[in-house]
């Protein structure tokens, strides 16, 4: 009797395969998901506990800013633009002013340009601190998110105080700051510079703010829980990060000291003293140790700012009805949450030709497949929350 | 960064339950100092006078021109009007036109709150208010008809101090 070997070898190999035999599930992460930040979809390949091919689908928060910007006239976009990042609100207006102003050729006096840098890093302070609330939050940490607002809530009573709105200051005007209510013979004209007692209140919010940054890190960077869940997860190398176009305190956690504050002149930043800071490892957790830095660093600037800020104008001459010359622009700026730039074209109008809006999560965001590639599925929380996006800044 | 070596294990989250534990007790003893937040609606908190609540409306003031209605970003001013002849003020004096407001509508369920109207008025008959306690059921009743616009104009506070 002969034994057929091959067949048996053919029969114990589909004995293994059949015992070993998996299948991969595709898992669908959102589009509402109480850790997603917003209406972001994930489609990923779930092998066991492991994700392959993670895909996002965006474009649930499309609002159509780029084509609505077309239609609508300089001062209604400064308050479209509010929309986009509306955890800083105030950030967003910066570059579409400056780029508008840089076609006129207006030169905005001083006053206004730090009041403009005040209330920018006061913005940054609060995204930032969004950011230091939500994150432990996802990786089931309550405490810090009731510490972190707490302290947002300080900084945006400021920001009220002066702008008038919490999320939507809508306070920028071409060739300047909003500089009074009521344009007419202003009986009850209501003037716009700061309120009294605004620049003592702010030194001291500053402090407060360097106070609860102790204590976040007491909080959080000593939980040995956290550092698990973060530390070497998510590794993001910086030729990587720089490939895929990502920017702001991402980039700069992969040891990238890249910062628009430094390499470009749309506000006097140069006029202060502040370090770009920088991770070593580019993971979950120097992201965050990052943001923790920059709200310092920010807290530093506005103290610098609040006592050197020159006494002045707020607004530069400009017409009624302001038309913008025929050119083209870029100006990008330094947002919280990365690299913001608005291509402005005009034709001469009332309102832009075109717009088009770079905005920092959607680049950010671009770096997930890649990053998420392999990762475990509870990974996918701590690192898309890492990249702190936020779905009205990628949809627009 | 977190310092790298020996650490006795748990010492981290014994020194966030501490931080925990101080603004707890801080809370407790010293709530005018350290309380962030207040028991709404028994305790109301004043908004800052420059808050964008609501829009209030001067109706002596406004002169019908539409240049609110025409430089809202969502539309959502409604301005009817018409022309009325007025006596001369003297005798063979000339018949003066006024403008008389028939309909000023501000639905802010579609209002943005951007206060571009306020700041176009050449007349001075709009203004910001602090208010904020006007919500609705029903949406159709965020129209706010010229009586309510101008119910709020009593709420407008008066302008505050300046920094130098």
């Amino acid at each position: 009797m002969t034994i057929d070997t091959d067949a048996i070898r053919h029969l114990s190999e589909a004995q293994v395969s059949v015992e070993l035999e998996t299948e991969d599930m595709t898992l669908n992460i959102g589009p509402q998901h109480p850790s997603t930040h917003g209406v972001l979809r994930l489609v990923a390949r779930v092998d066991g506990e492991r994700a392959y091919n993670v895909q996002p689908v965006i474009g649930y928060m499309h609002r159509g800013y780029e084509k609505l910007s077309e239609v609508r006239t300089y001062p209604q976009i400064t308050a479209i633009v509010n929309r986009i990042d509306w955890v800083s609100g105030y950030a967003n207006e910066i570059p579409f002013i400056v780029a508008a102003e840089k076609l006129m050729g207006l030169d905005v006096p001083e006053r206004a340009q730090y009041i403009r840098l005040i209330l920018t890093e006061m913005a940054r302070i609060s995204s930032h601190l969004i950011f230091m609330a939500s994150y432990p939050l996802e990786l089931g940490a309550a405490t810090p998110l009731f510490f972190a607002l707490r302290e947002r809530e300080r900084v945006l009573d400021l920001l009220e105080g002066v702008t008038g709105g919490r999320f939507h200051p809508n306070f920028n005007r071409i060739g300047g700051v909003k500089p009074a209510y009521g344009s007419g013979s202003a009986t009850r004209k209501m003037i716009q510079d700061l309120p009294a007692g605004f620049l003592s209140e702010t030194r001291e919010a500053m402090d407060q703010v360097l106070d609860v940054t102790d204590e976040l890190e007491a909080l959080v960077a000593g939980n040995e829980i956290i550092l698990a869940r973060t530390k070497d997860v998510g590794v993001l190398p910086p030729e990587v990060a720089a490939a895929f176009g990502v920017s702001g305190p991402n980039l700069r956690a992969s040891g990238v000291a890249f910062d628009l504050r430094k390499a470009e002149d749309y506000l006097p930043y140069h006029l202060f003293e502040f370090d770009v800071v920088t991770g070593e490892n580019g993971d979950c957790w120097d992201r965050w140790w990052v943001r923790l830095q920059e709200i310092r660093e920010s807290a530093k600037i506005i103290q610098q700012a609040v006592d050197g800020i020159p006494s002045g104008d707020l607004q530069a001459k400009v017409p009624k009805v302001i038309k913008v010359p025929k050119g083209e622009t870029y100006v990008r700026a330094e947002n919280p949450k990365g690299e913001m730039g608005y291509y402005l074209v005009s034709d001469g109008g009332q309102g832009p030709y075109r717009l088009k809006i770079r905005s920092a999560s959607f680049s950010n965001i671009s770096i997930l497949p890649w990053i998420l590639e392999g990762a475990l599925v509870p990974d996918i929380i701590a690192i898309m929350g890492s990249l702190d996006f936020v779905l009205g800044d990628v949809d627009r | 960064m977190a310092e790298n070596g020996f650490k006795i294990p748990g010492s981290g989250m014994l020194k966030g339950m501490w931080v925990t534990l101080t603004t707890m007790l801080k809370t407790i003893f010293l709530p005018n100092k350290y309380l962030a937040t207040v028991n709404y609606p028994k305790v109301k908190e004043t908004p800052v006078p420059r808050a964008r609540g609501v829009i209030a409306l001067d109706q002596e003031a406004c002169t019908v021109c539409m240049l609110c209605a025409r430089s809202c970003p969502d539309w959502c001013i409604y301005i009817e009007g018409h022309k009325e002849e007025q006596p001369p003020s003297k005798p063979g004096g000339r018949v003066r036109v006024r403008a008389e407001l028939d309909r000023f509508d501000i639905d802010y369920a579609l209002c943005m709150y951007c206060g571009i109207c306020v700041e176009v008025c050449p007349f001075d008959a709009l203004f910001w208010t602090p208010e904020y306690e006007y919500s609705e059921a029903h949406m159709g009743e965020m129209l706010h008809d010229m009586d309510r616009l101008q119910d709020w104009l009593a709420t407008v506070p008066e302008q505050p101090a300046l920094e130098k």
